[in-house]
């Protein structure tokens, strides 16, 4: 059975496509057929980090407004056979997406046999983040460390519960995950940064994983590669464990000390 | 110098959020005519209760949206039968358009406090009137039990409980609302706003177990926190109201 996952946080930029990117290489490299939807029109950057935006002809606005077919518009990924993205248009606005294209959309994937629809949702509380949400299963609330972003994703926990197919229809409610990313221990040891605990504490839900701040995702996505297929990278193994834990695994959260200076790096302070 | 300038610096007027006693009329029919008839009938039974009483009209239970022109024409009716409609009970959007369009405010809280409404009830001359007027008051709140809710309450999100006690088992997230007619329990974190009393109950309270509120009310006296004392903060506490004043008090201690 098909499970629809929505990457959501209210705040901007703290990580949702980065992190969308990089859940649905990992589930797709373990065998699972996955597409990743944008469903930020207007702003497509989902197919950026995935490295297929010169070849995006058909989008899904133009799925939804029939013209074209899905399997026109669904991109291949070139590394992993199983992995297919779905873009944004960037020439058309939010009001091009309709709830009634969107679950047609989502209905055909399931047809076809996808094991995992993952939605890009835009930042904001507004329509666009409203559709990309509306069909989920389960939500990953991706949240910086910081005050405000914990803020909104409380009250993206709190549309989660009200505003979504499965608050309405009075199913089993959607199953949240809270993703912690940018996270510096050292920031957070010199209490600069929410820890962890504090996040925890104040949003109430299970931790699917903590991605440390880096500066290999901002070279990853210059190079059009989702970062967790960079396997040198602290920030792929994170995103990998959490992966794990998204498919019922028990990994332990790690990453969340200061990595200890080696003997070199003490002895000529770097 | 002129005259006028008093000697004191007196500022024009004092403004205060409070209590206020308002009926509460939730009208099942826009006719008029039937609406005269019975404002007409309630006076006659209990003057004293009734009589050039401030009324908010609600109009939620109504099966149509009525026009604006509807509207005037009842609040016509309602004031030439003898009572004093000076308000639209909050409902929706349509609500908040219509109270714009006639110029009146639209209120939340329009229960009379209890204290008040007690001396106000008609004495052994009247015996009909107490249990008309308690059914124009209290429709529906003979016997209820708590209303429980037991998803936290997140940022952005209200949870009210119209005529009784609210219980959250939960958290109240900072930016969330939980409100009652009665007494609000919070057993978690209470880190948004918690308002007992809304219609004006004034032995309404608020209990949470791990005290963080943004803003605490009860019977429309309300303390806005900036920053929490030191001696609550995170700790189990109730406030409650004593004359004018807002009291916080650790529990169990
Ligand atoms: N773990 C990380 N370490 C360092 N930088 C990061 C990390 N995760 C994301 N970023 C950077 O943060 C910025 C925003 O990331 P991203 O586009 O994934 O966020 P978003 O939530 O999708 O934004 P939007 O709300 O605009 O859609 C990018 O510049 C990205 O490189
Ligand atoms: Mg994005």
């Amino acid at each position: 059975m098909a499970e629809i996952i929505v990457t959501t946080s209210g705040k901007g930029g703290v990580g949702k496509t980065t992190t969308s990117a990089s859940i649905a290489s990992g589930i797709a490299r373990r065998g699972k057929k996955v597409a990743v939807i944008d469903f930020d029109i207007g702003l497509r950057n989902l197919d950026l980090i995935m490295g297929c935006e010169r070849r995006v002809v058909y989008d899904f606005v133009n799925v939804i407004q029939g013209e074209s077919t899905l399997k026109q518009a669904l991109i291949k990924d070139k590394r992993i056979e199983t992995l297919f993205v779905l873009a944004a248009s960037q020439t058309r606005d939010k009001d091009a997406l309709s709830l009634e294209g969107v679950r047609k959309v989502l209905d055909e994937l399931i047809a076809d046999g996808f094991d995992y629809i993952i939605c890009d949702s835009p930042a904001g509380i507004e329509k666009g983040a409203h559709l990309a949400m509306y069909f989920a299963d389960r939500a990953i609330v991706v949240v910086n460390p910081e005050v405000s972003s914990v803020r909104d994703s409380d009250r993206i926990l709190g549309l989660l519960a009200s505003k979504t197919q499965r608050a309405e229809k009075d199913e089993s409610k959607v199953k949240e995950h809270l993703l912690l990313t940018r996270y510096s221990p050292k920031r957070v040891a010199a209490g600069e940064m929410m820890s962890v605990d504090d996040v925890k504490e104040i949003l109430g839900i299970e931790v699917i994983g903590v991605i440390p701040e880096s500066p290999d995702v901002l070279a990853a996505s210059n190079a059009g590669t989702p970062v967790i297929l960079n396997a040198e990278s602290d920030v792929s193994l994170a995103y990998e464990d959490a992966v794990a834990r998204l498919l019922g695994e028990t990994v332990p959260l790690r990453f969340l000390e200061e990595p200890k200076k080696g003997f070199f790096a003490r002895m000529f302070g770097g | 110098m002129t005259k006028a300038a008093p000697a004191a610096r007196e500022p024009p007027f004092v403004i205060r959020f409070g209590p206020v006693g308002l009926a509460q009329m939730r009208v099942q029919t826009m006719d008029a005519a039937a609406v005269h008839a019975e404002v007409m009938a309630r006076i006659a039974s209990a003057p004293q209760l009734f009589e050039r009483t401030a009324v908010c009209l609600d109009l939620g239970e109504l099966e149509m949206v009525p026009t604006a022109r509807d509207v005037r024409a009842l609040l016509d009716a309602i004031k030439r039968a003898g009572m004093l409609p000076v308000a639209l009970a909050r409902g929706n959007e349509i609500v908040d358009g219509l109270a714009r369009e006639l110029d009146l405010p639209v209120v939340a809280q329009v229960r009379a406090v209890s204290k008040q409404s007690a001396e106000m009830q008609p004495k052994a001359e009247a015996p009909a009137a107490v249990p008309k007027a308690a059914a124009l008051l209290d429709a529906d709140s003979q016997g209820a039990v708590a209303q429980l809710h037991h998803q936290p309450v997140r940022s952005g999100q209200r949870v009210y409980a119209r005529n009784r006690d609210l219980i959250v088992t939960t958290t109240v997230g900072a930016g969330a609302e939980v409100m009652a007619d009665g007494c609000v329990h919070v057993y978690g974190a209470l880190r948004g706003r918690a308002l007992a009393g809304a219609r004006g109950e004034i032995t309404a309270r608020v209990f949470c177990q791990e005290f963080n509120a943004e803003l605490v009310s009860i019977a429309g006296v309300f303390r806005v926190f900036e920053t929490i004392p030191a001696e609550l903060v995170g700790k189990p506490v109730q406030a409650w109201l004593s004359g004018e004043d807002l009291h916080f008090a650790r529990l169990g201690s």
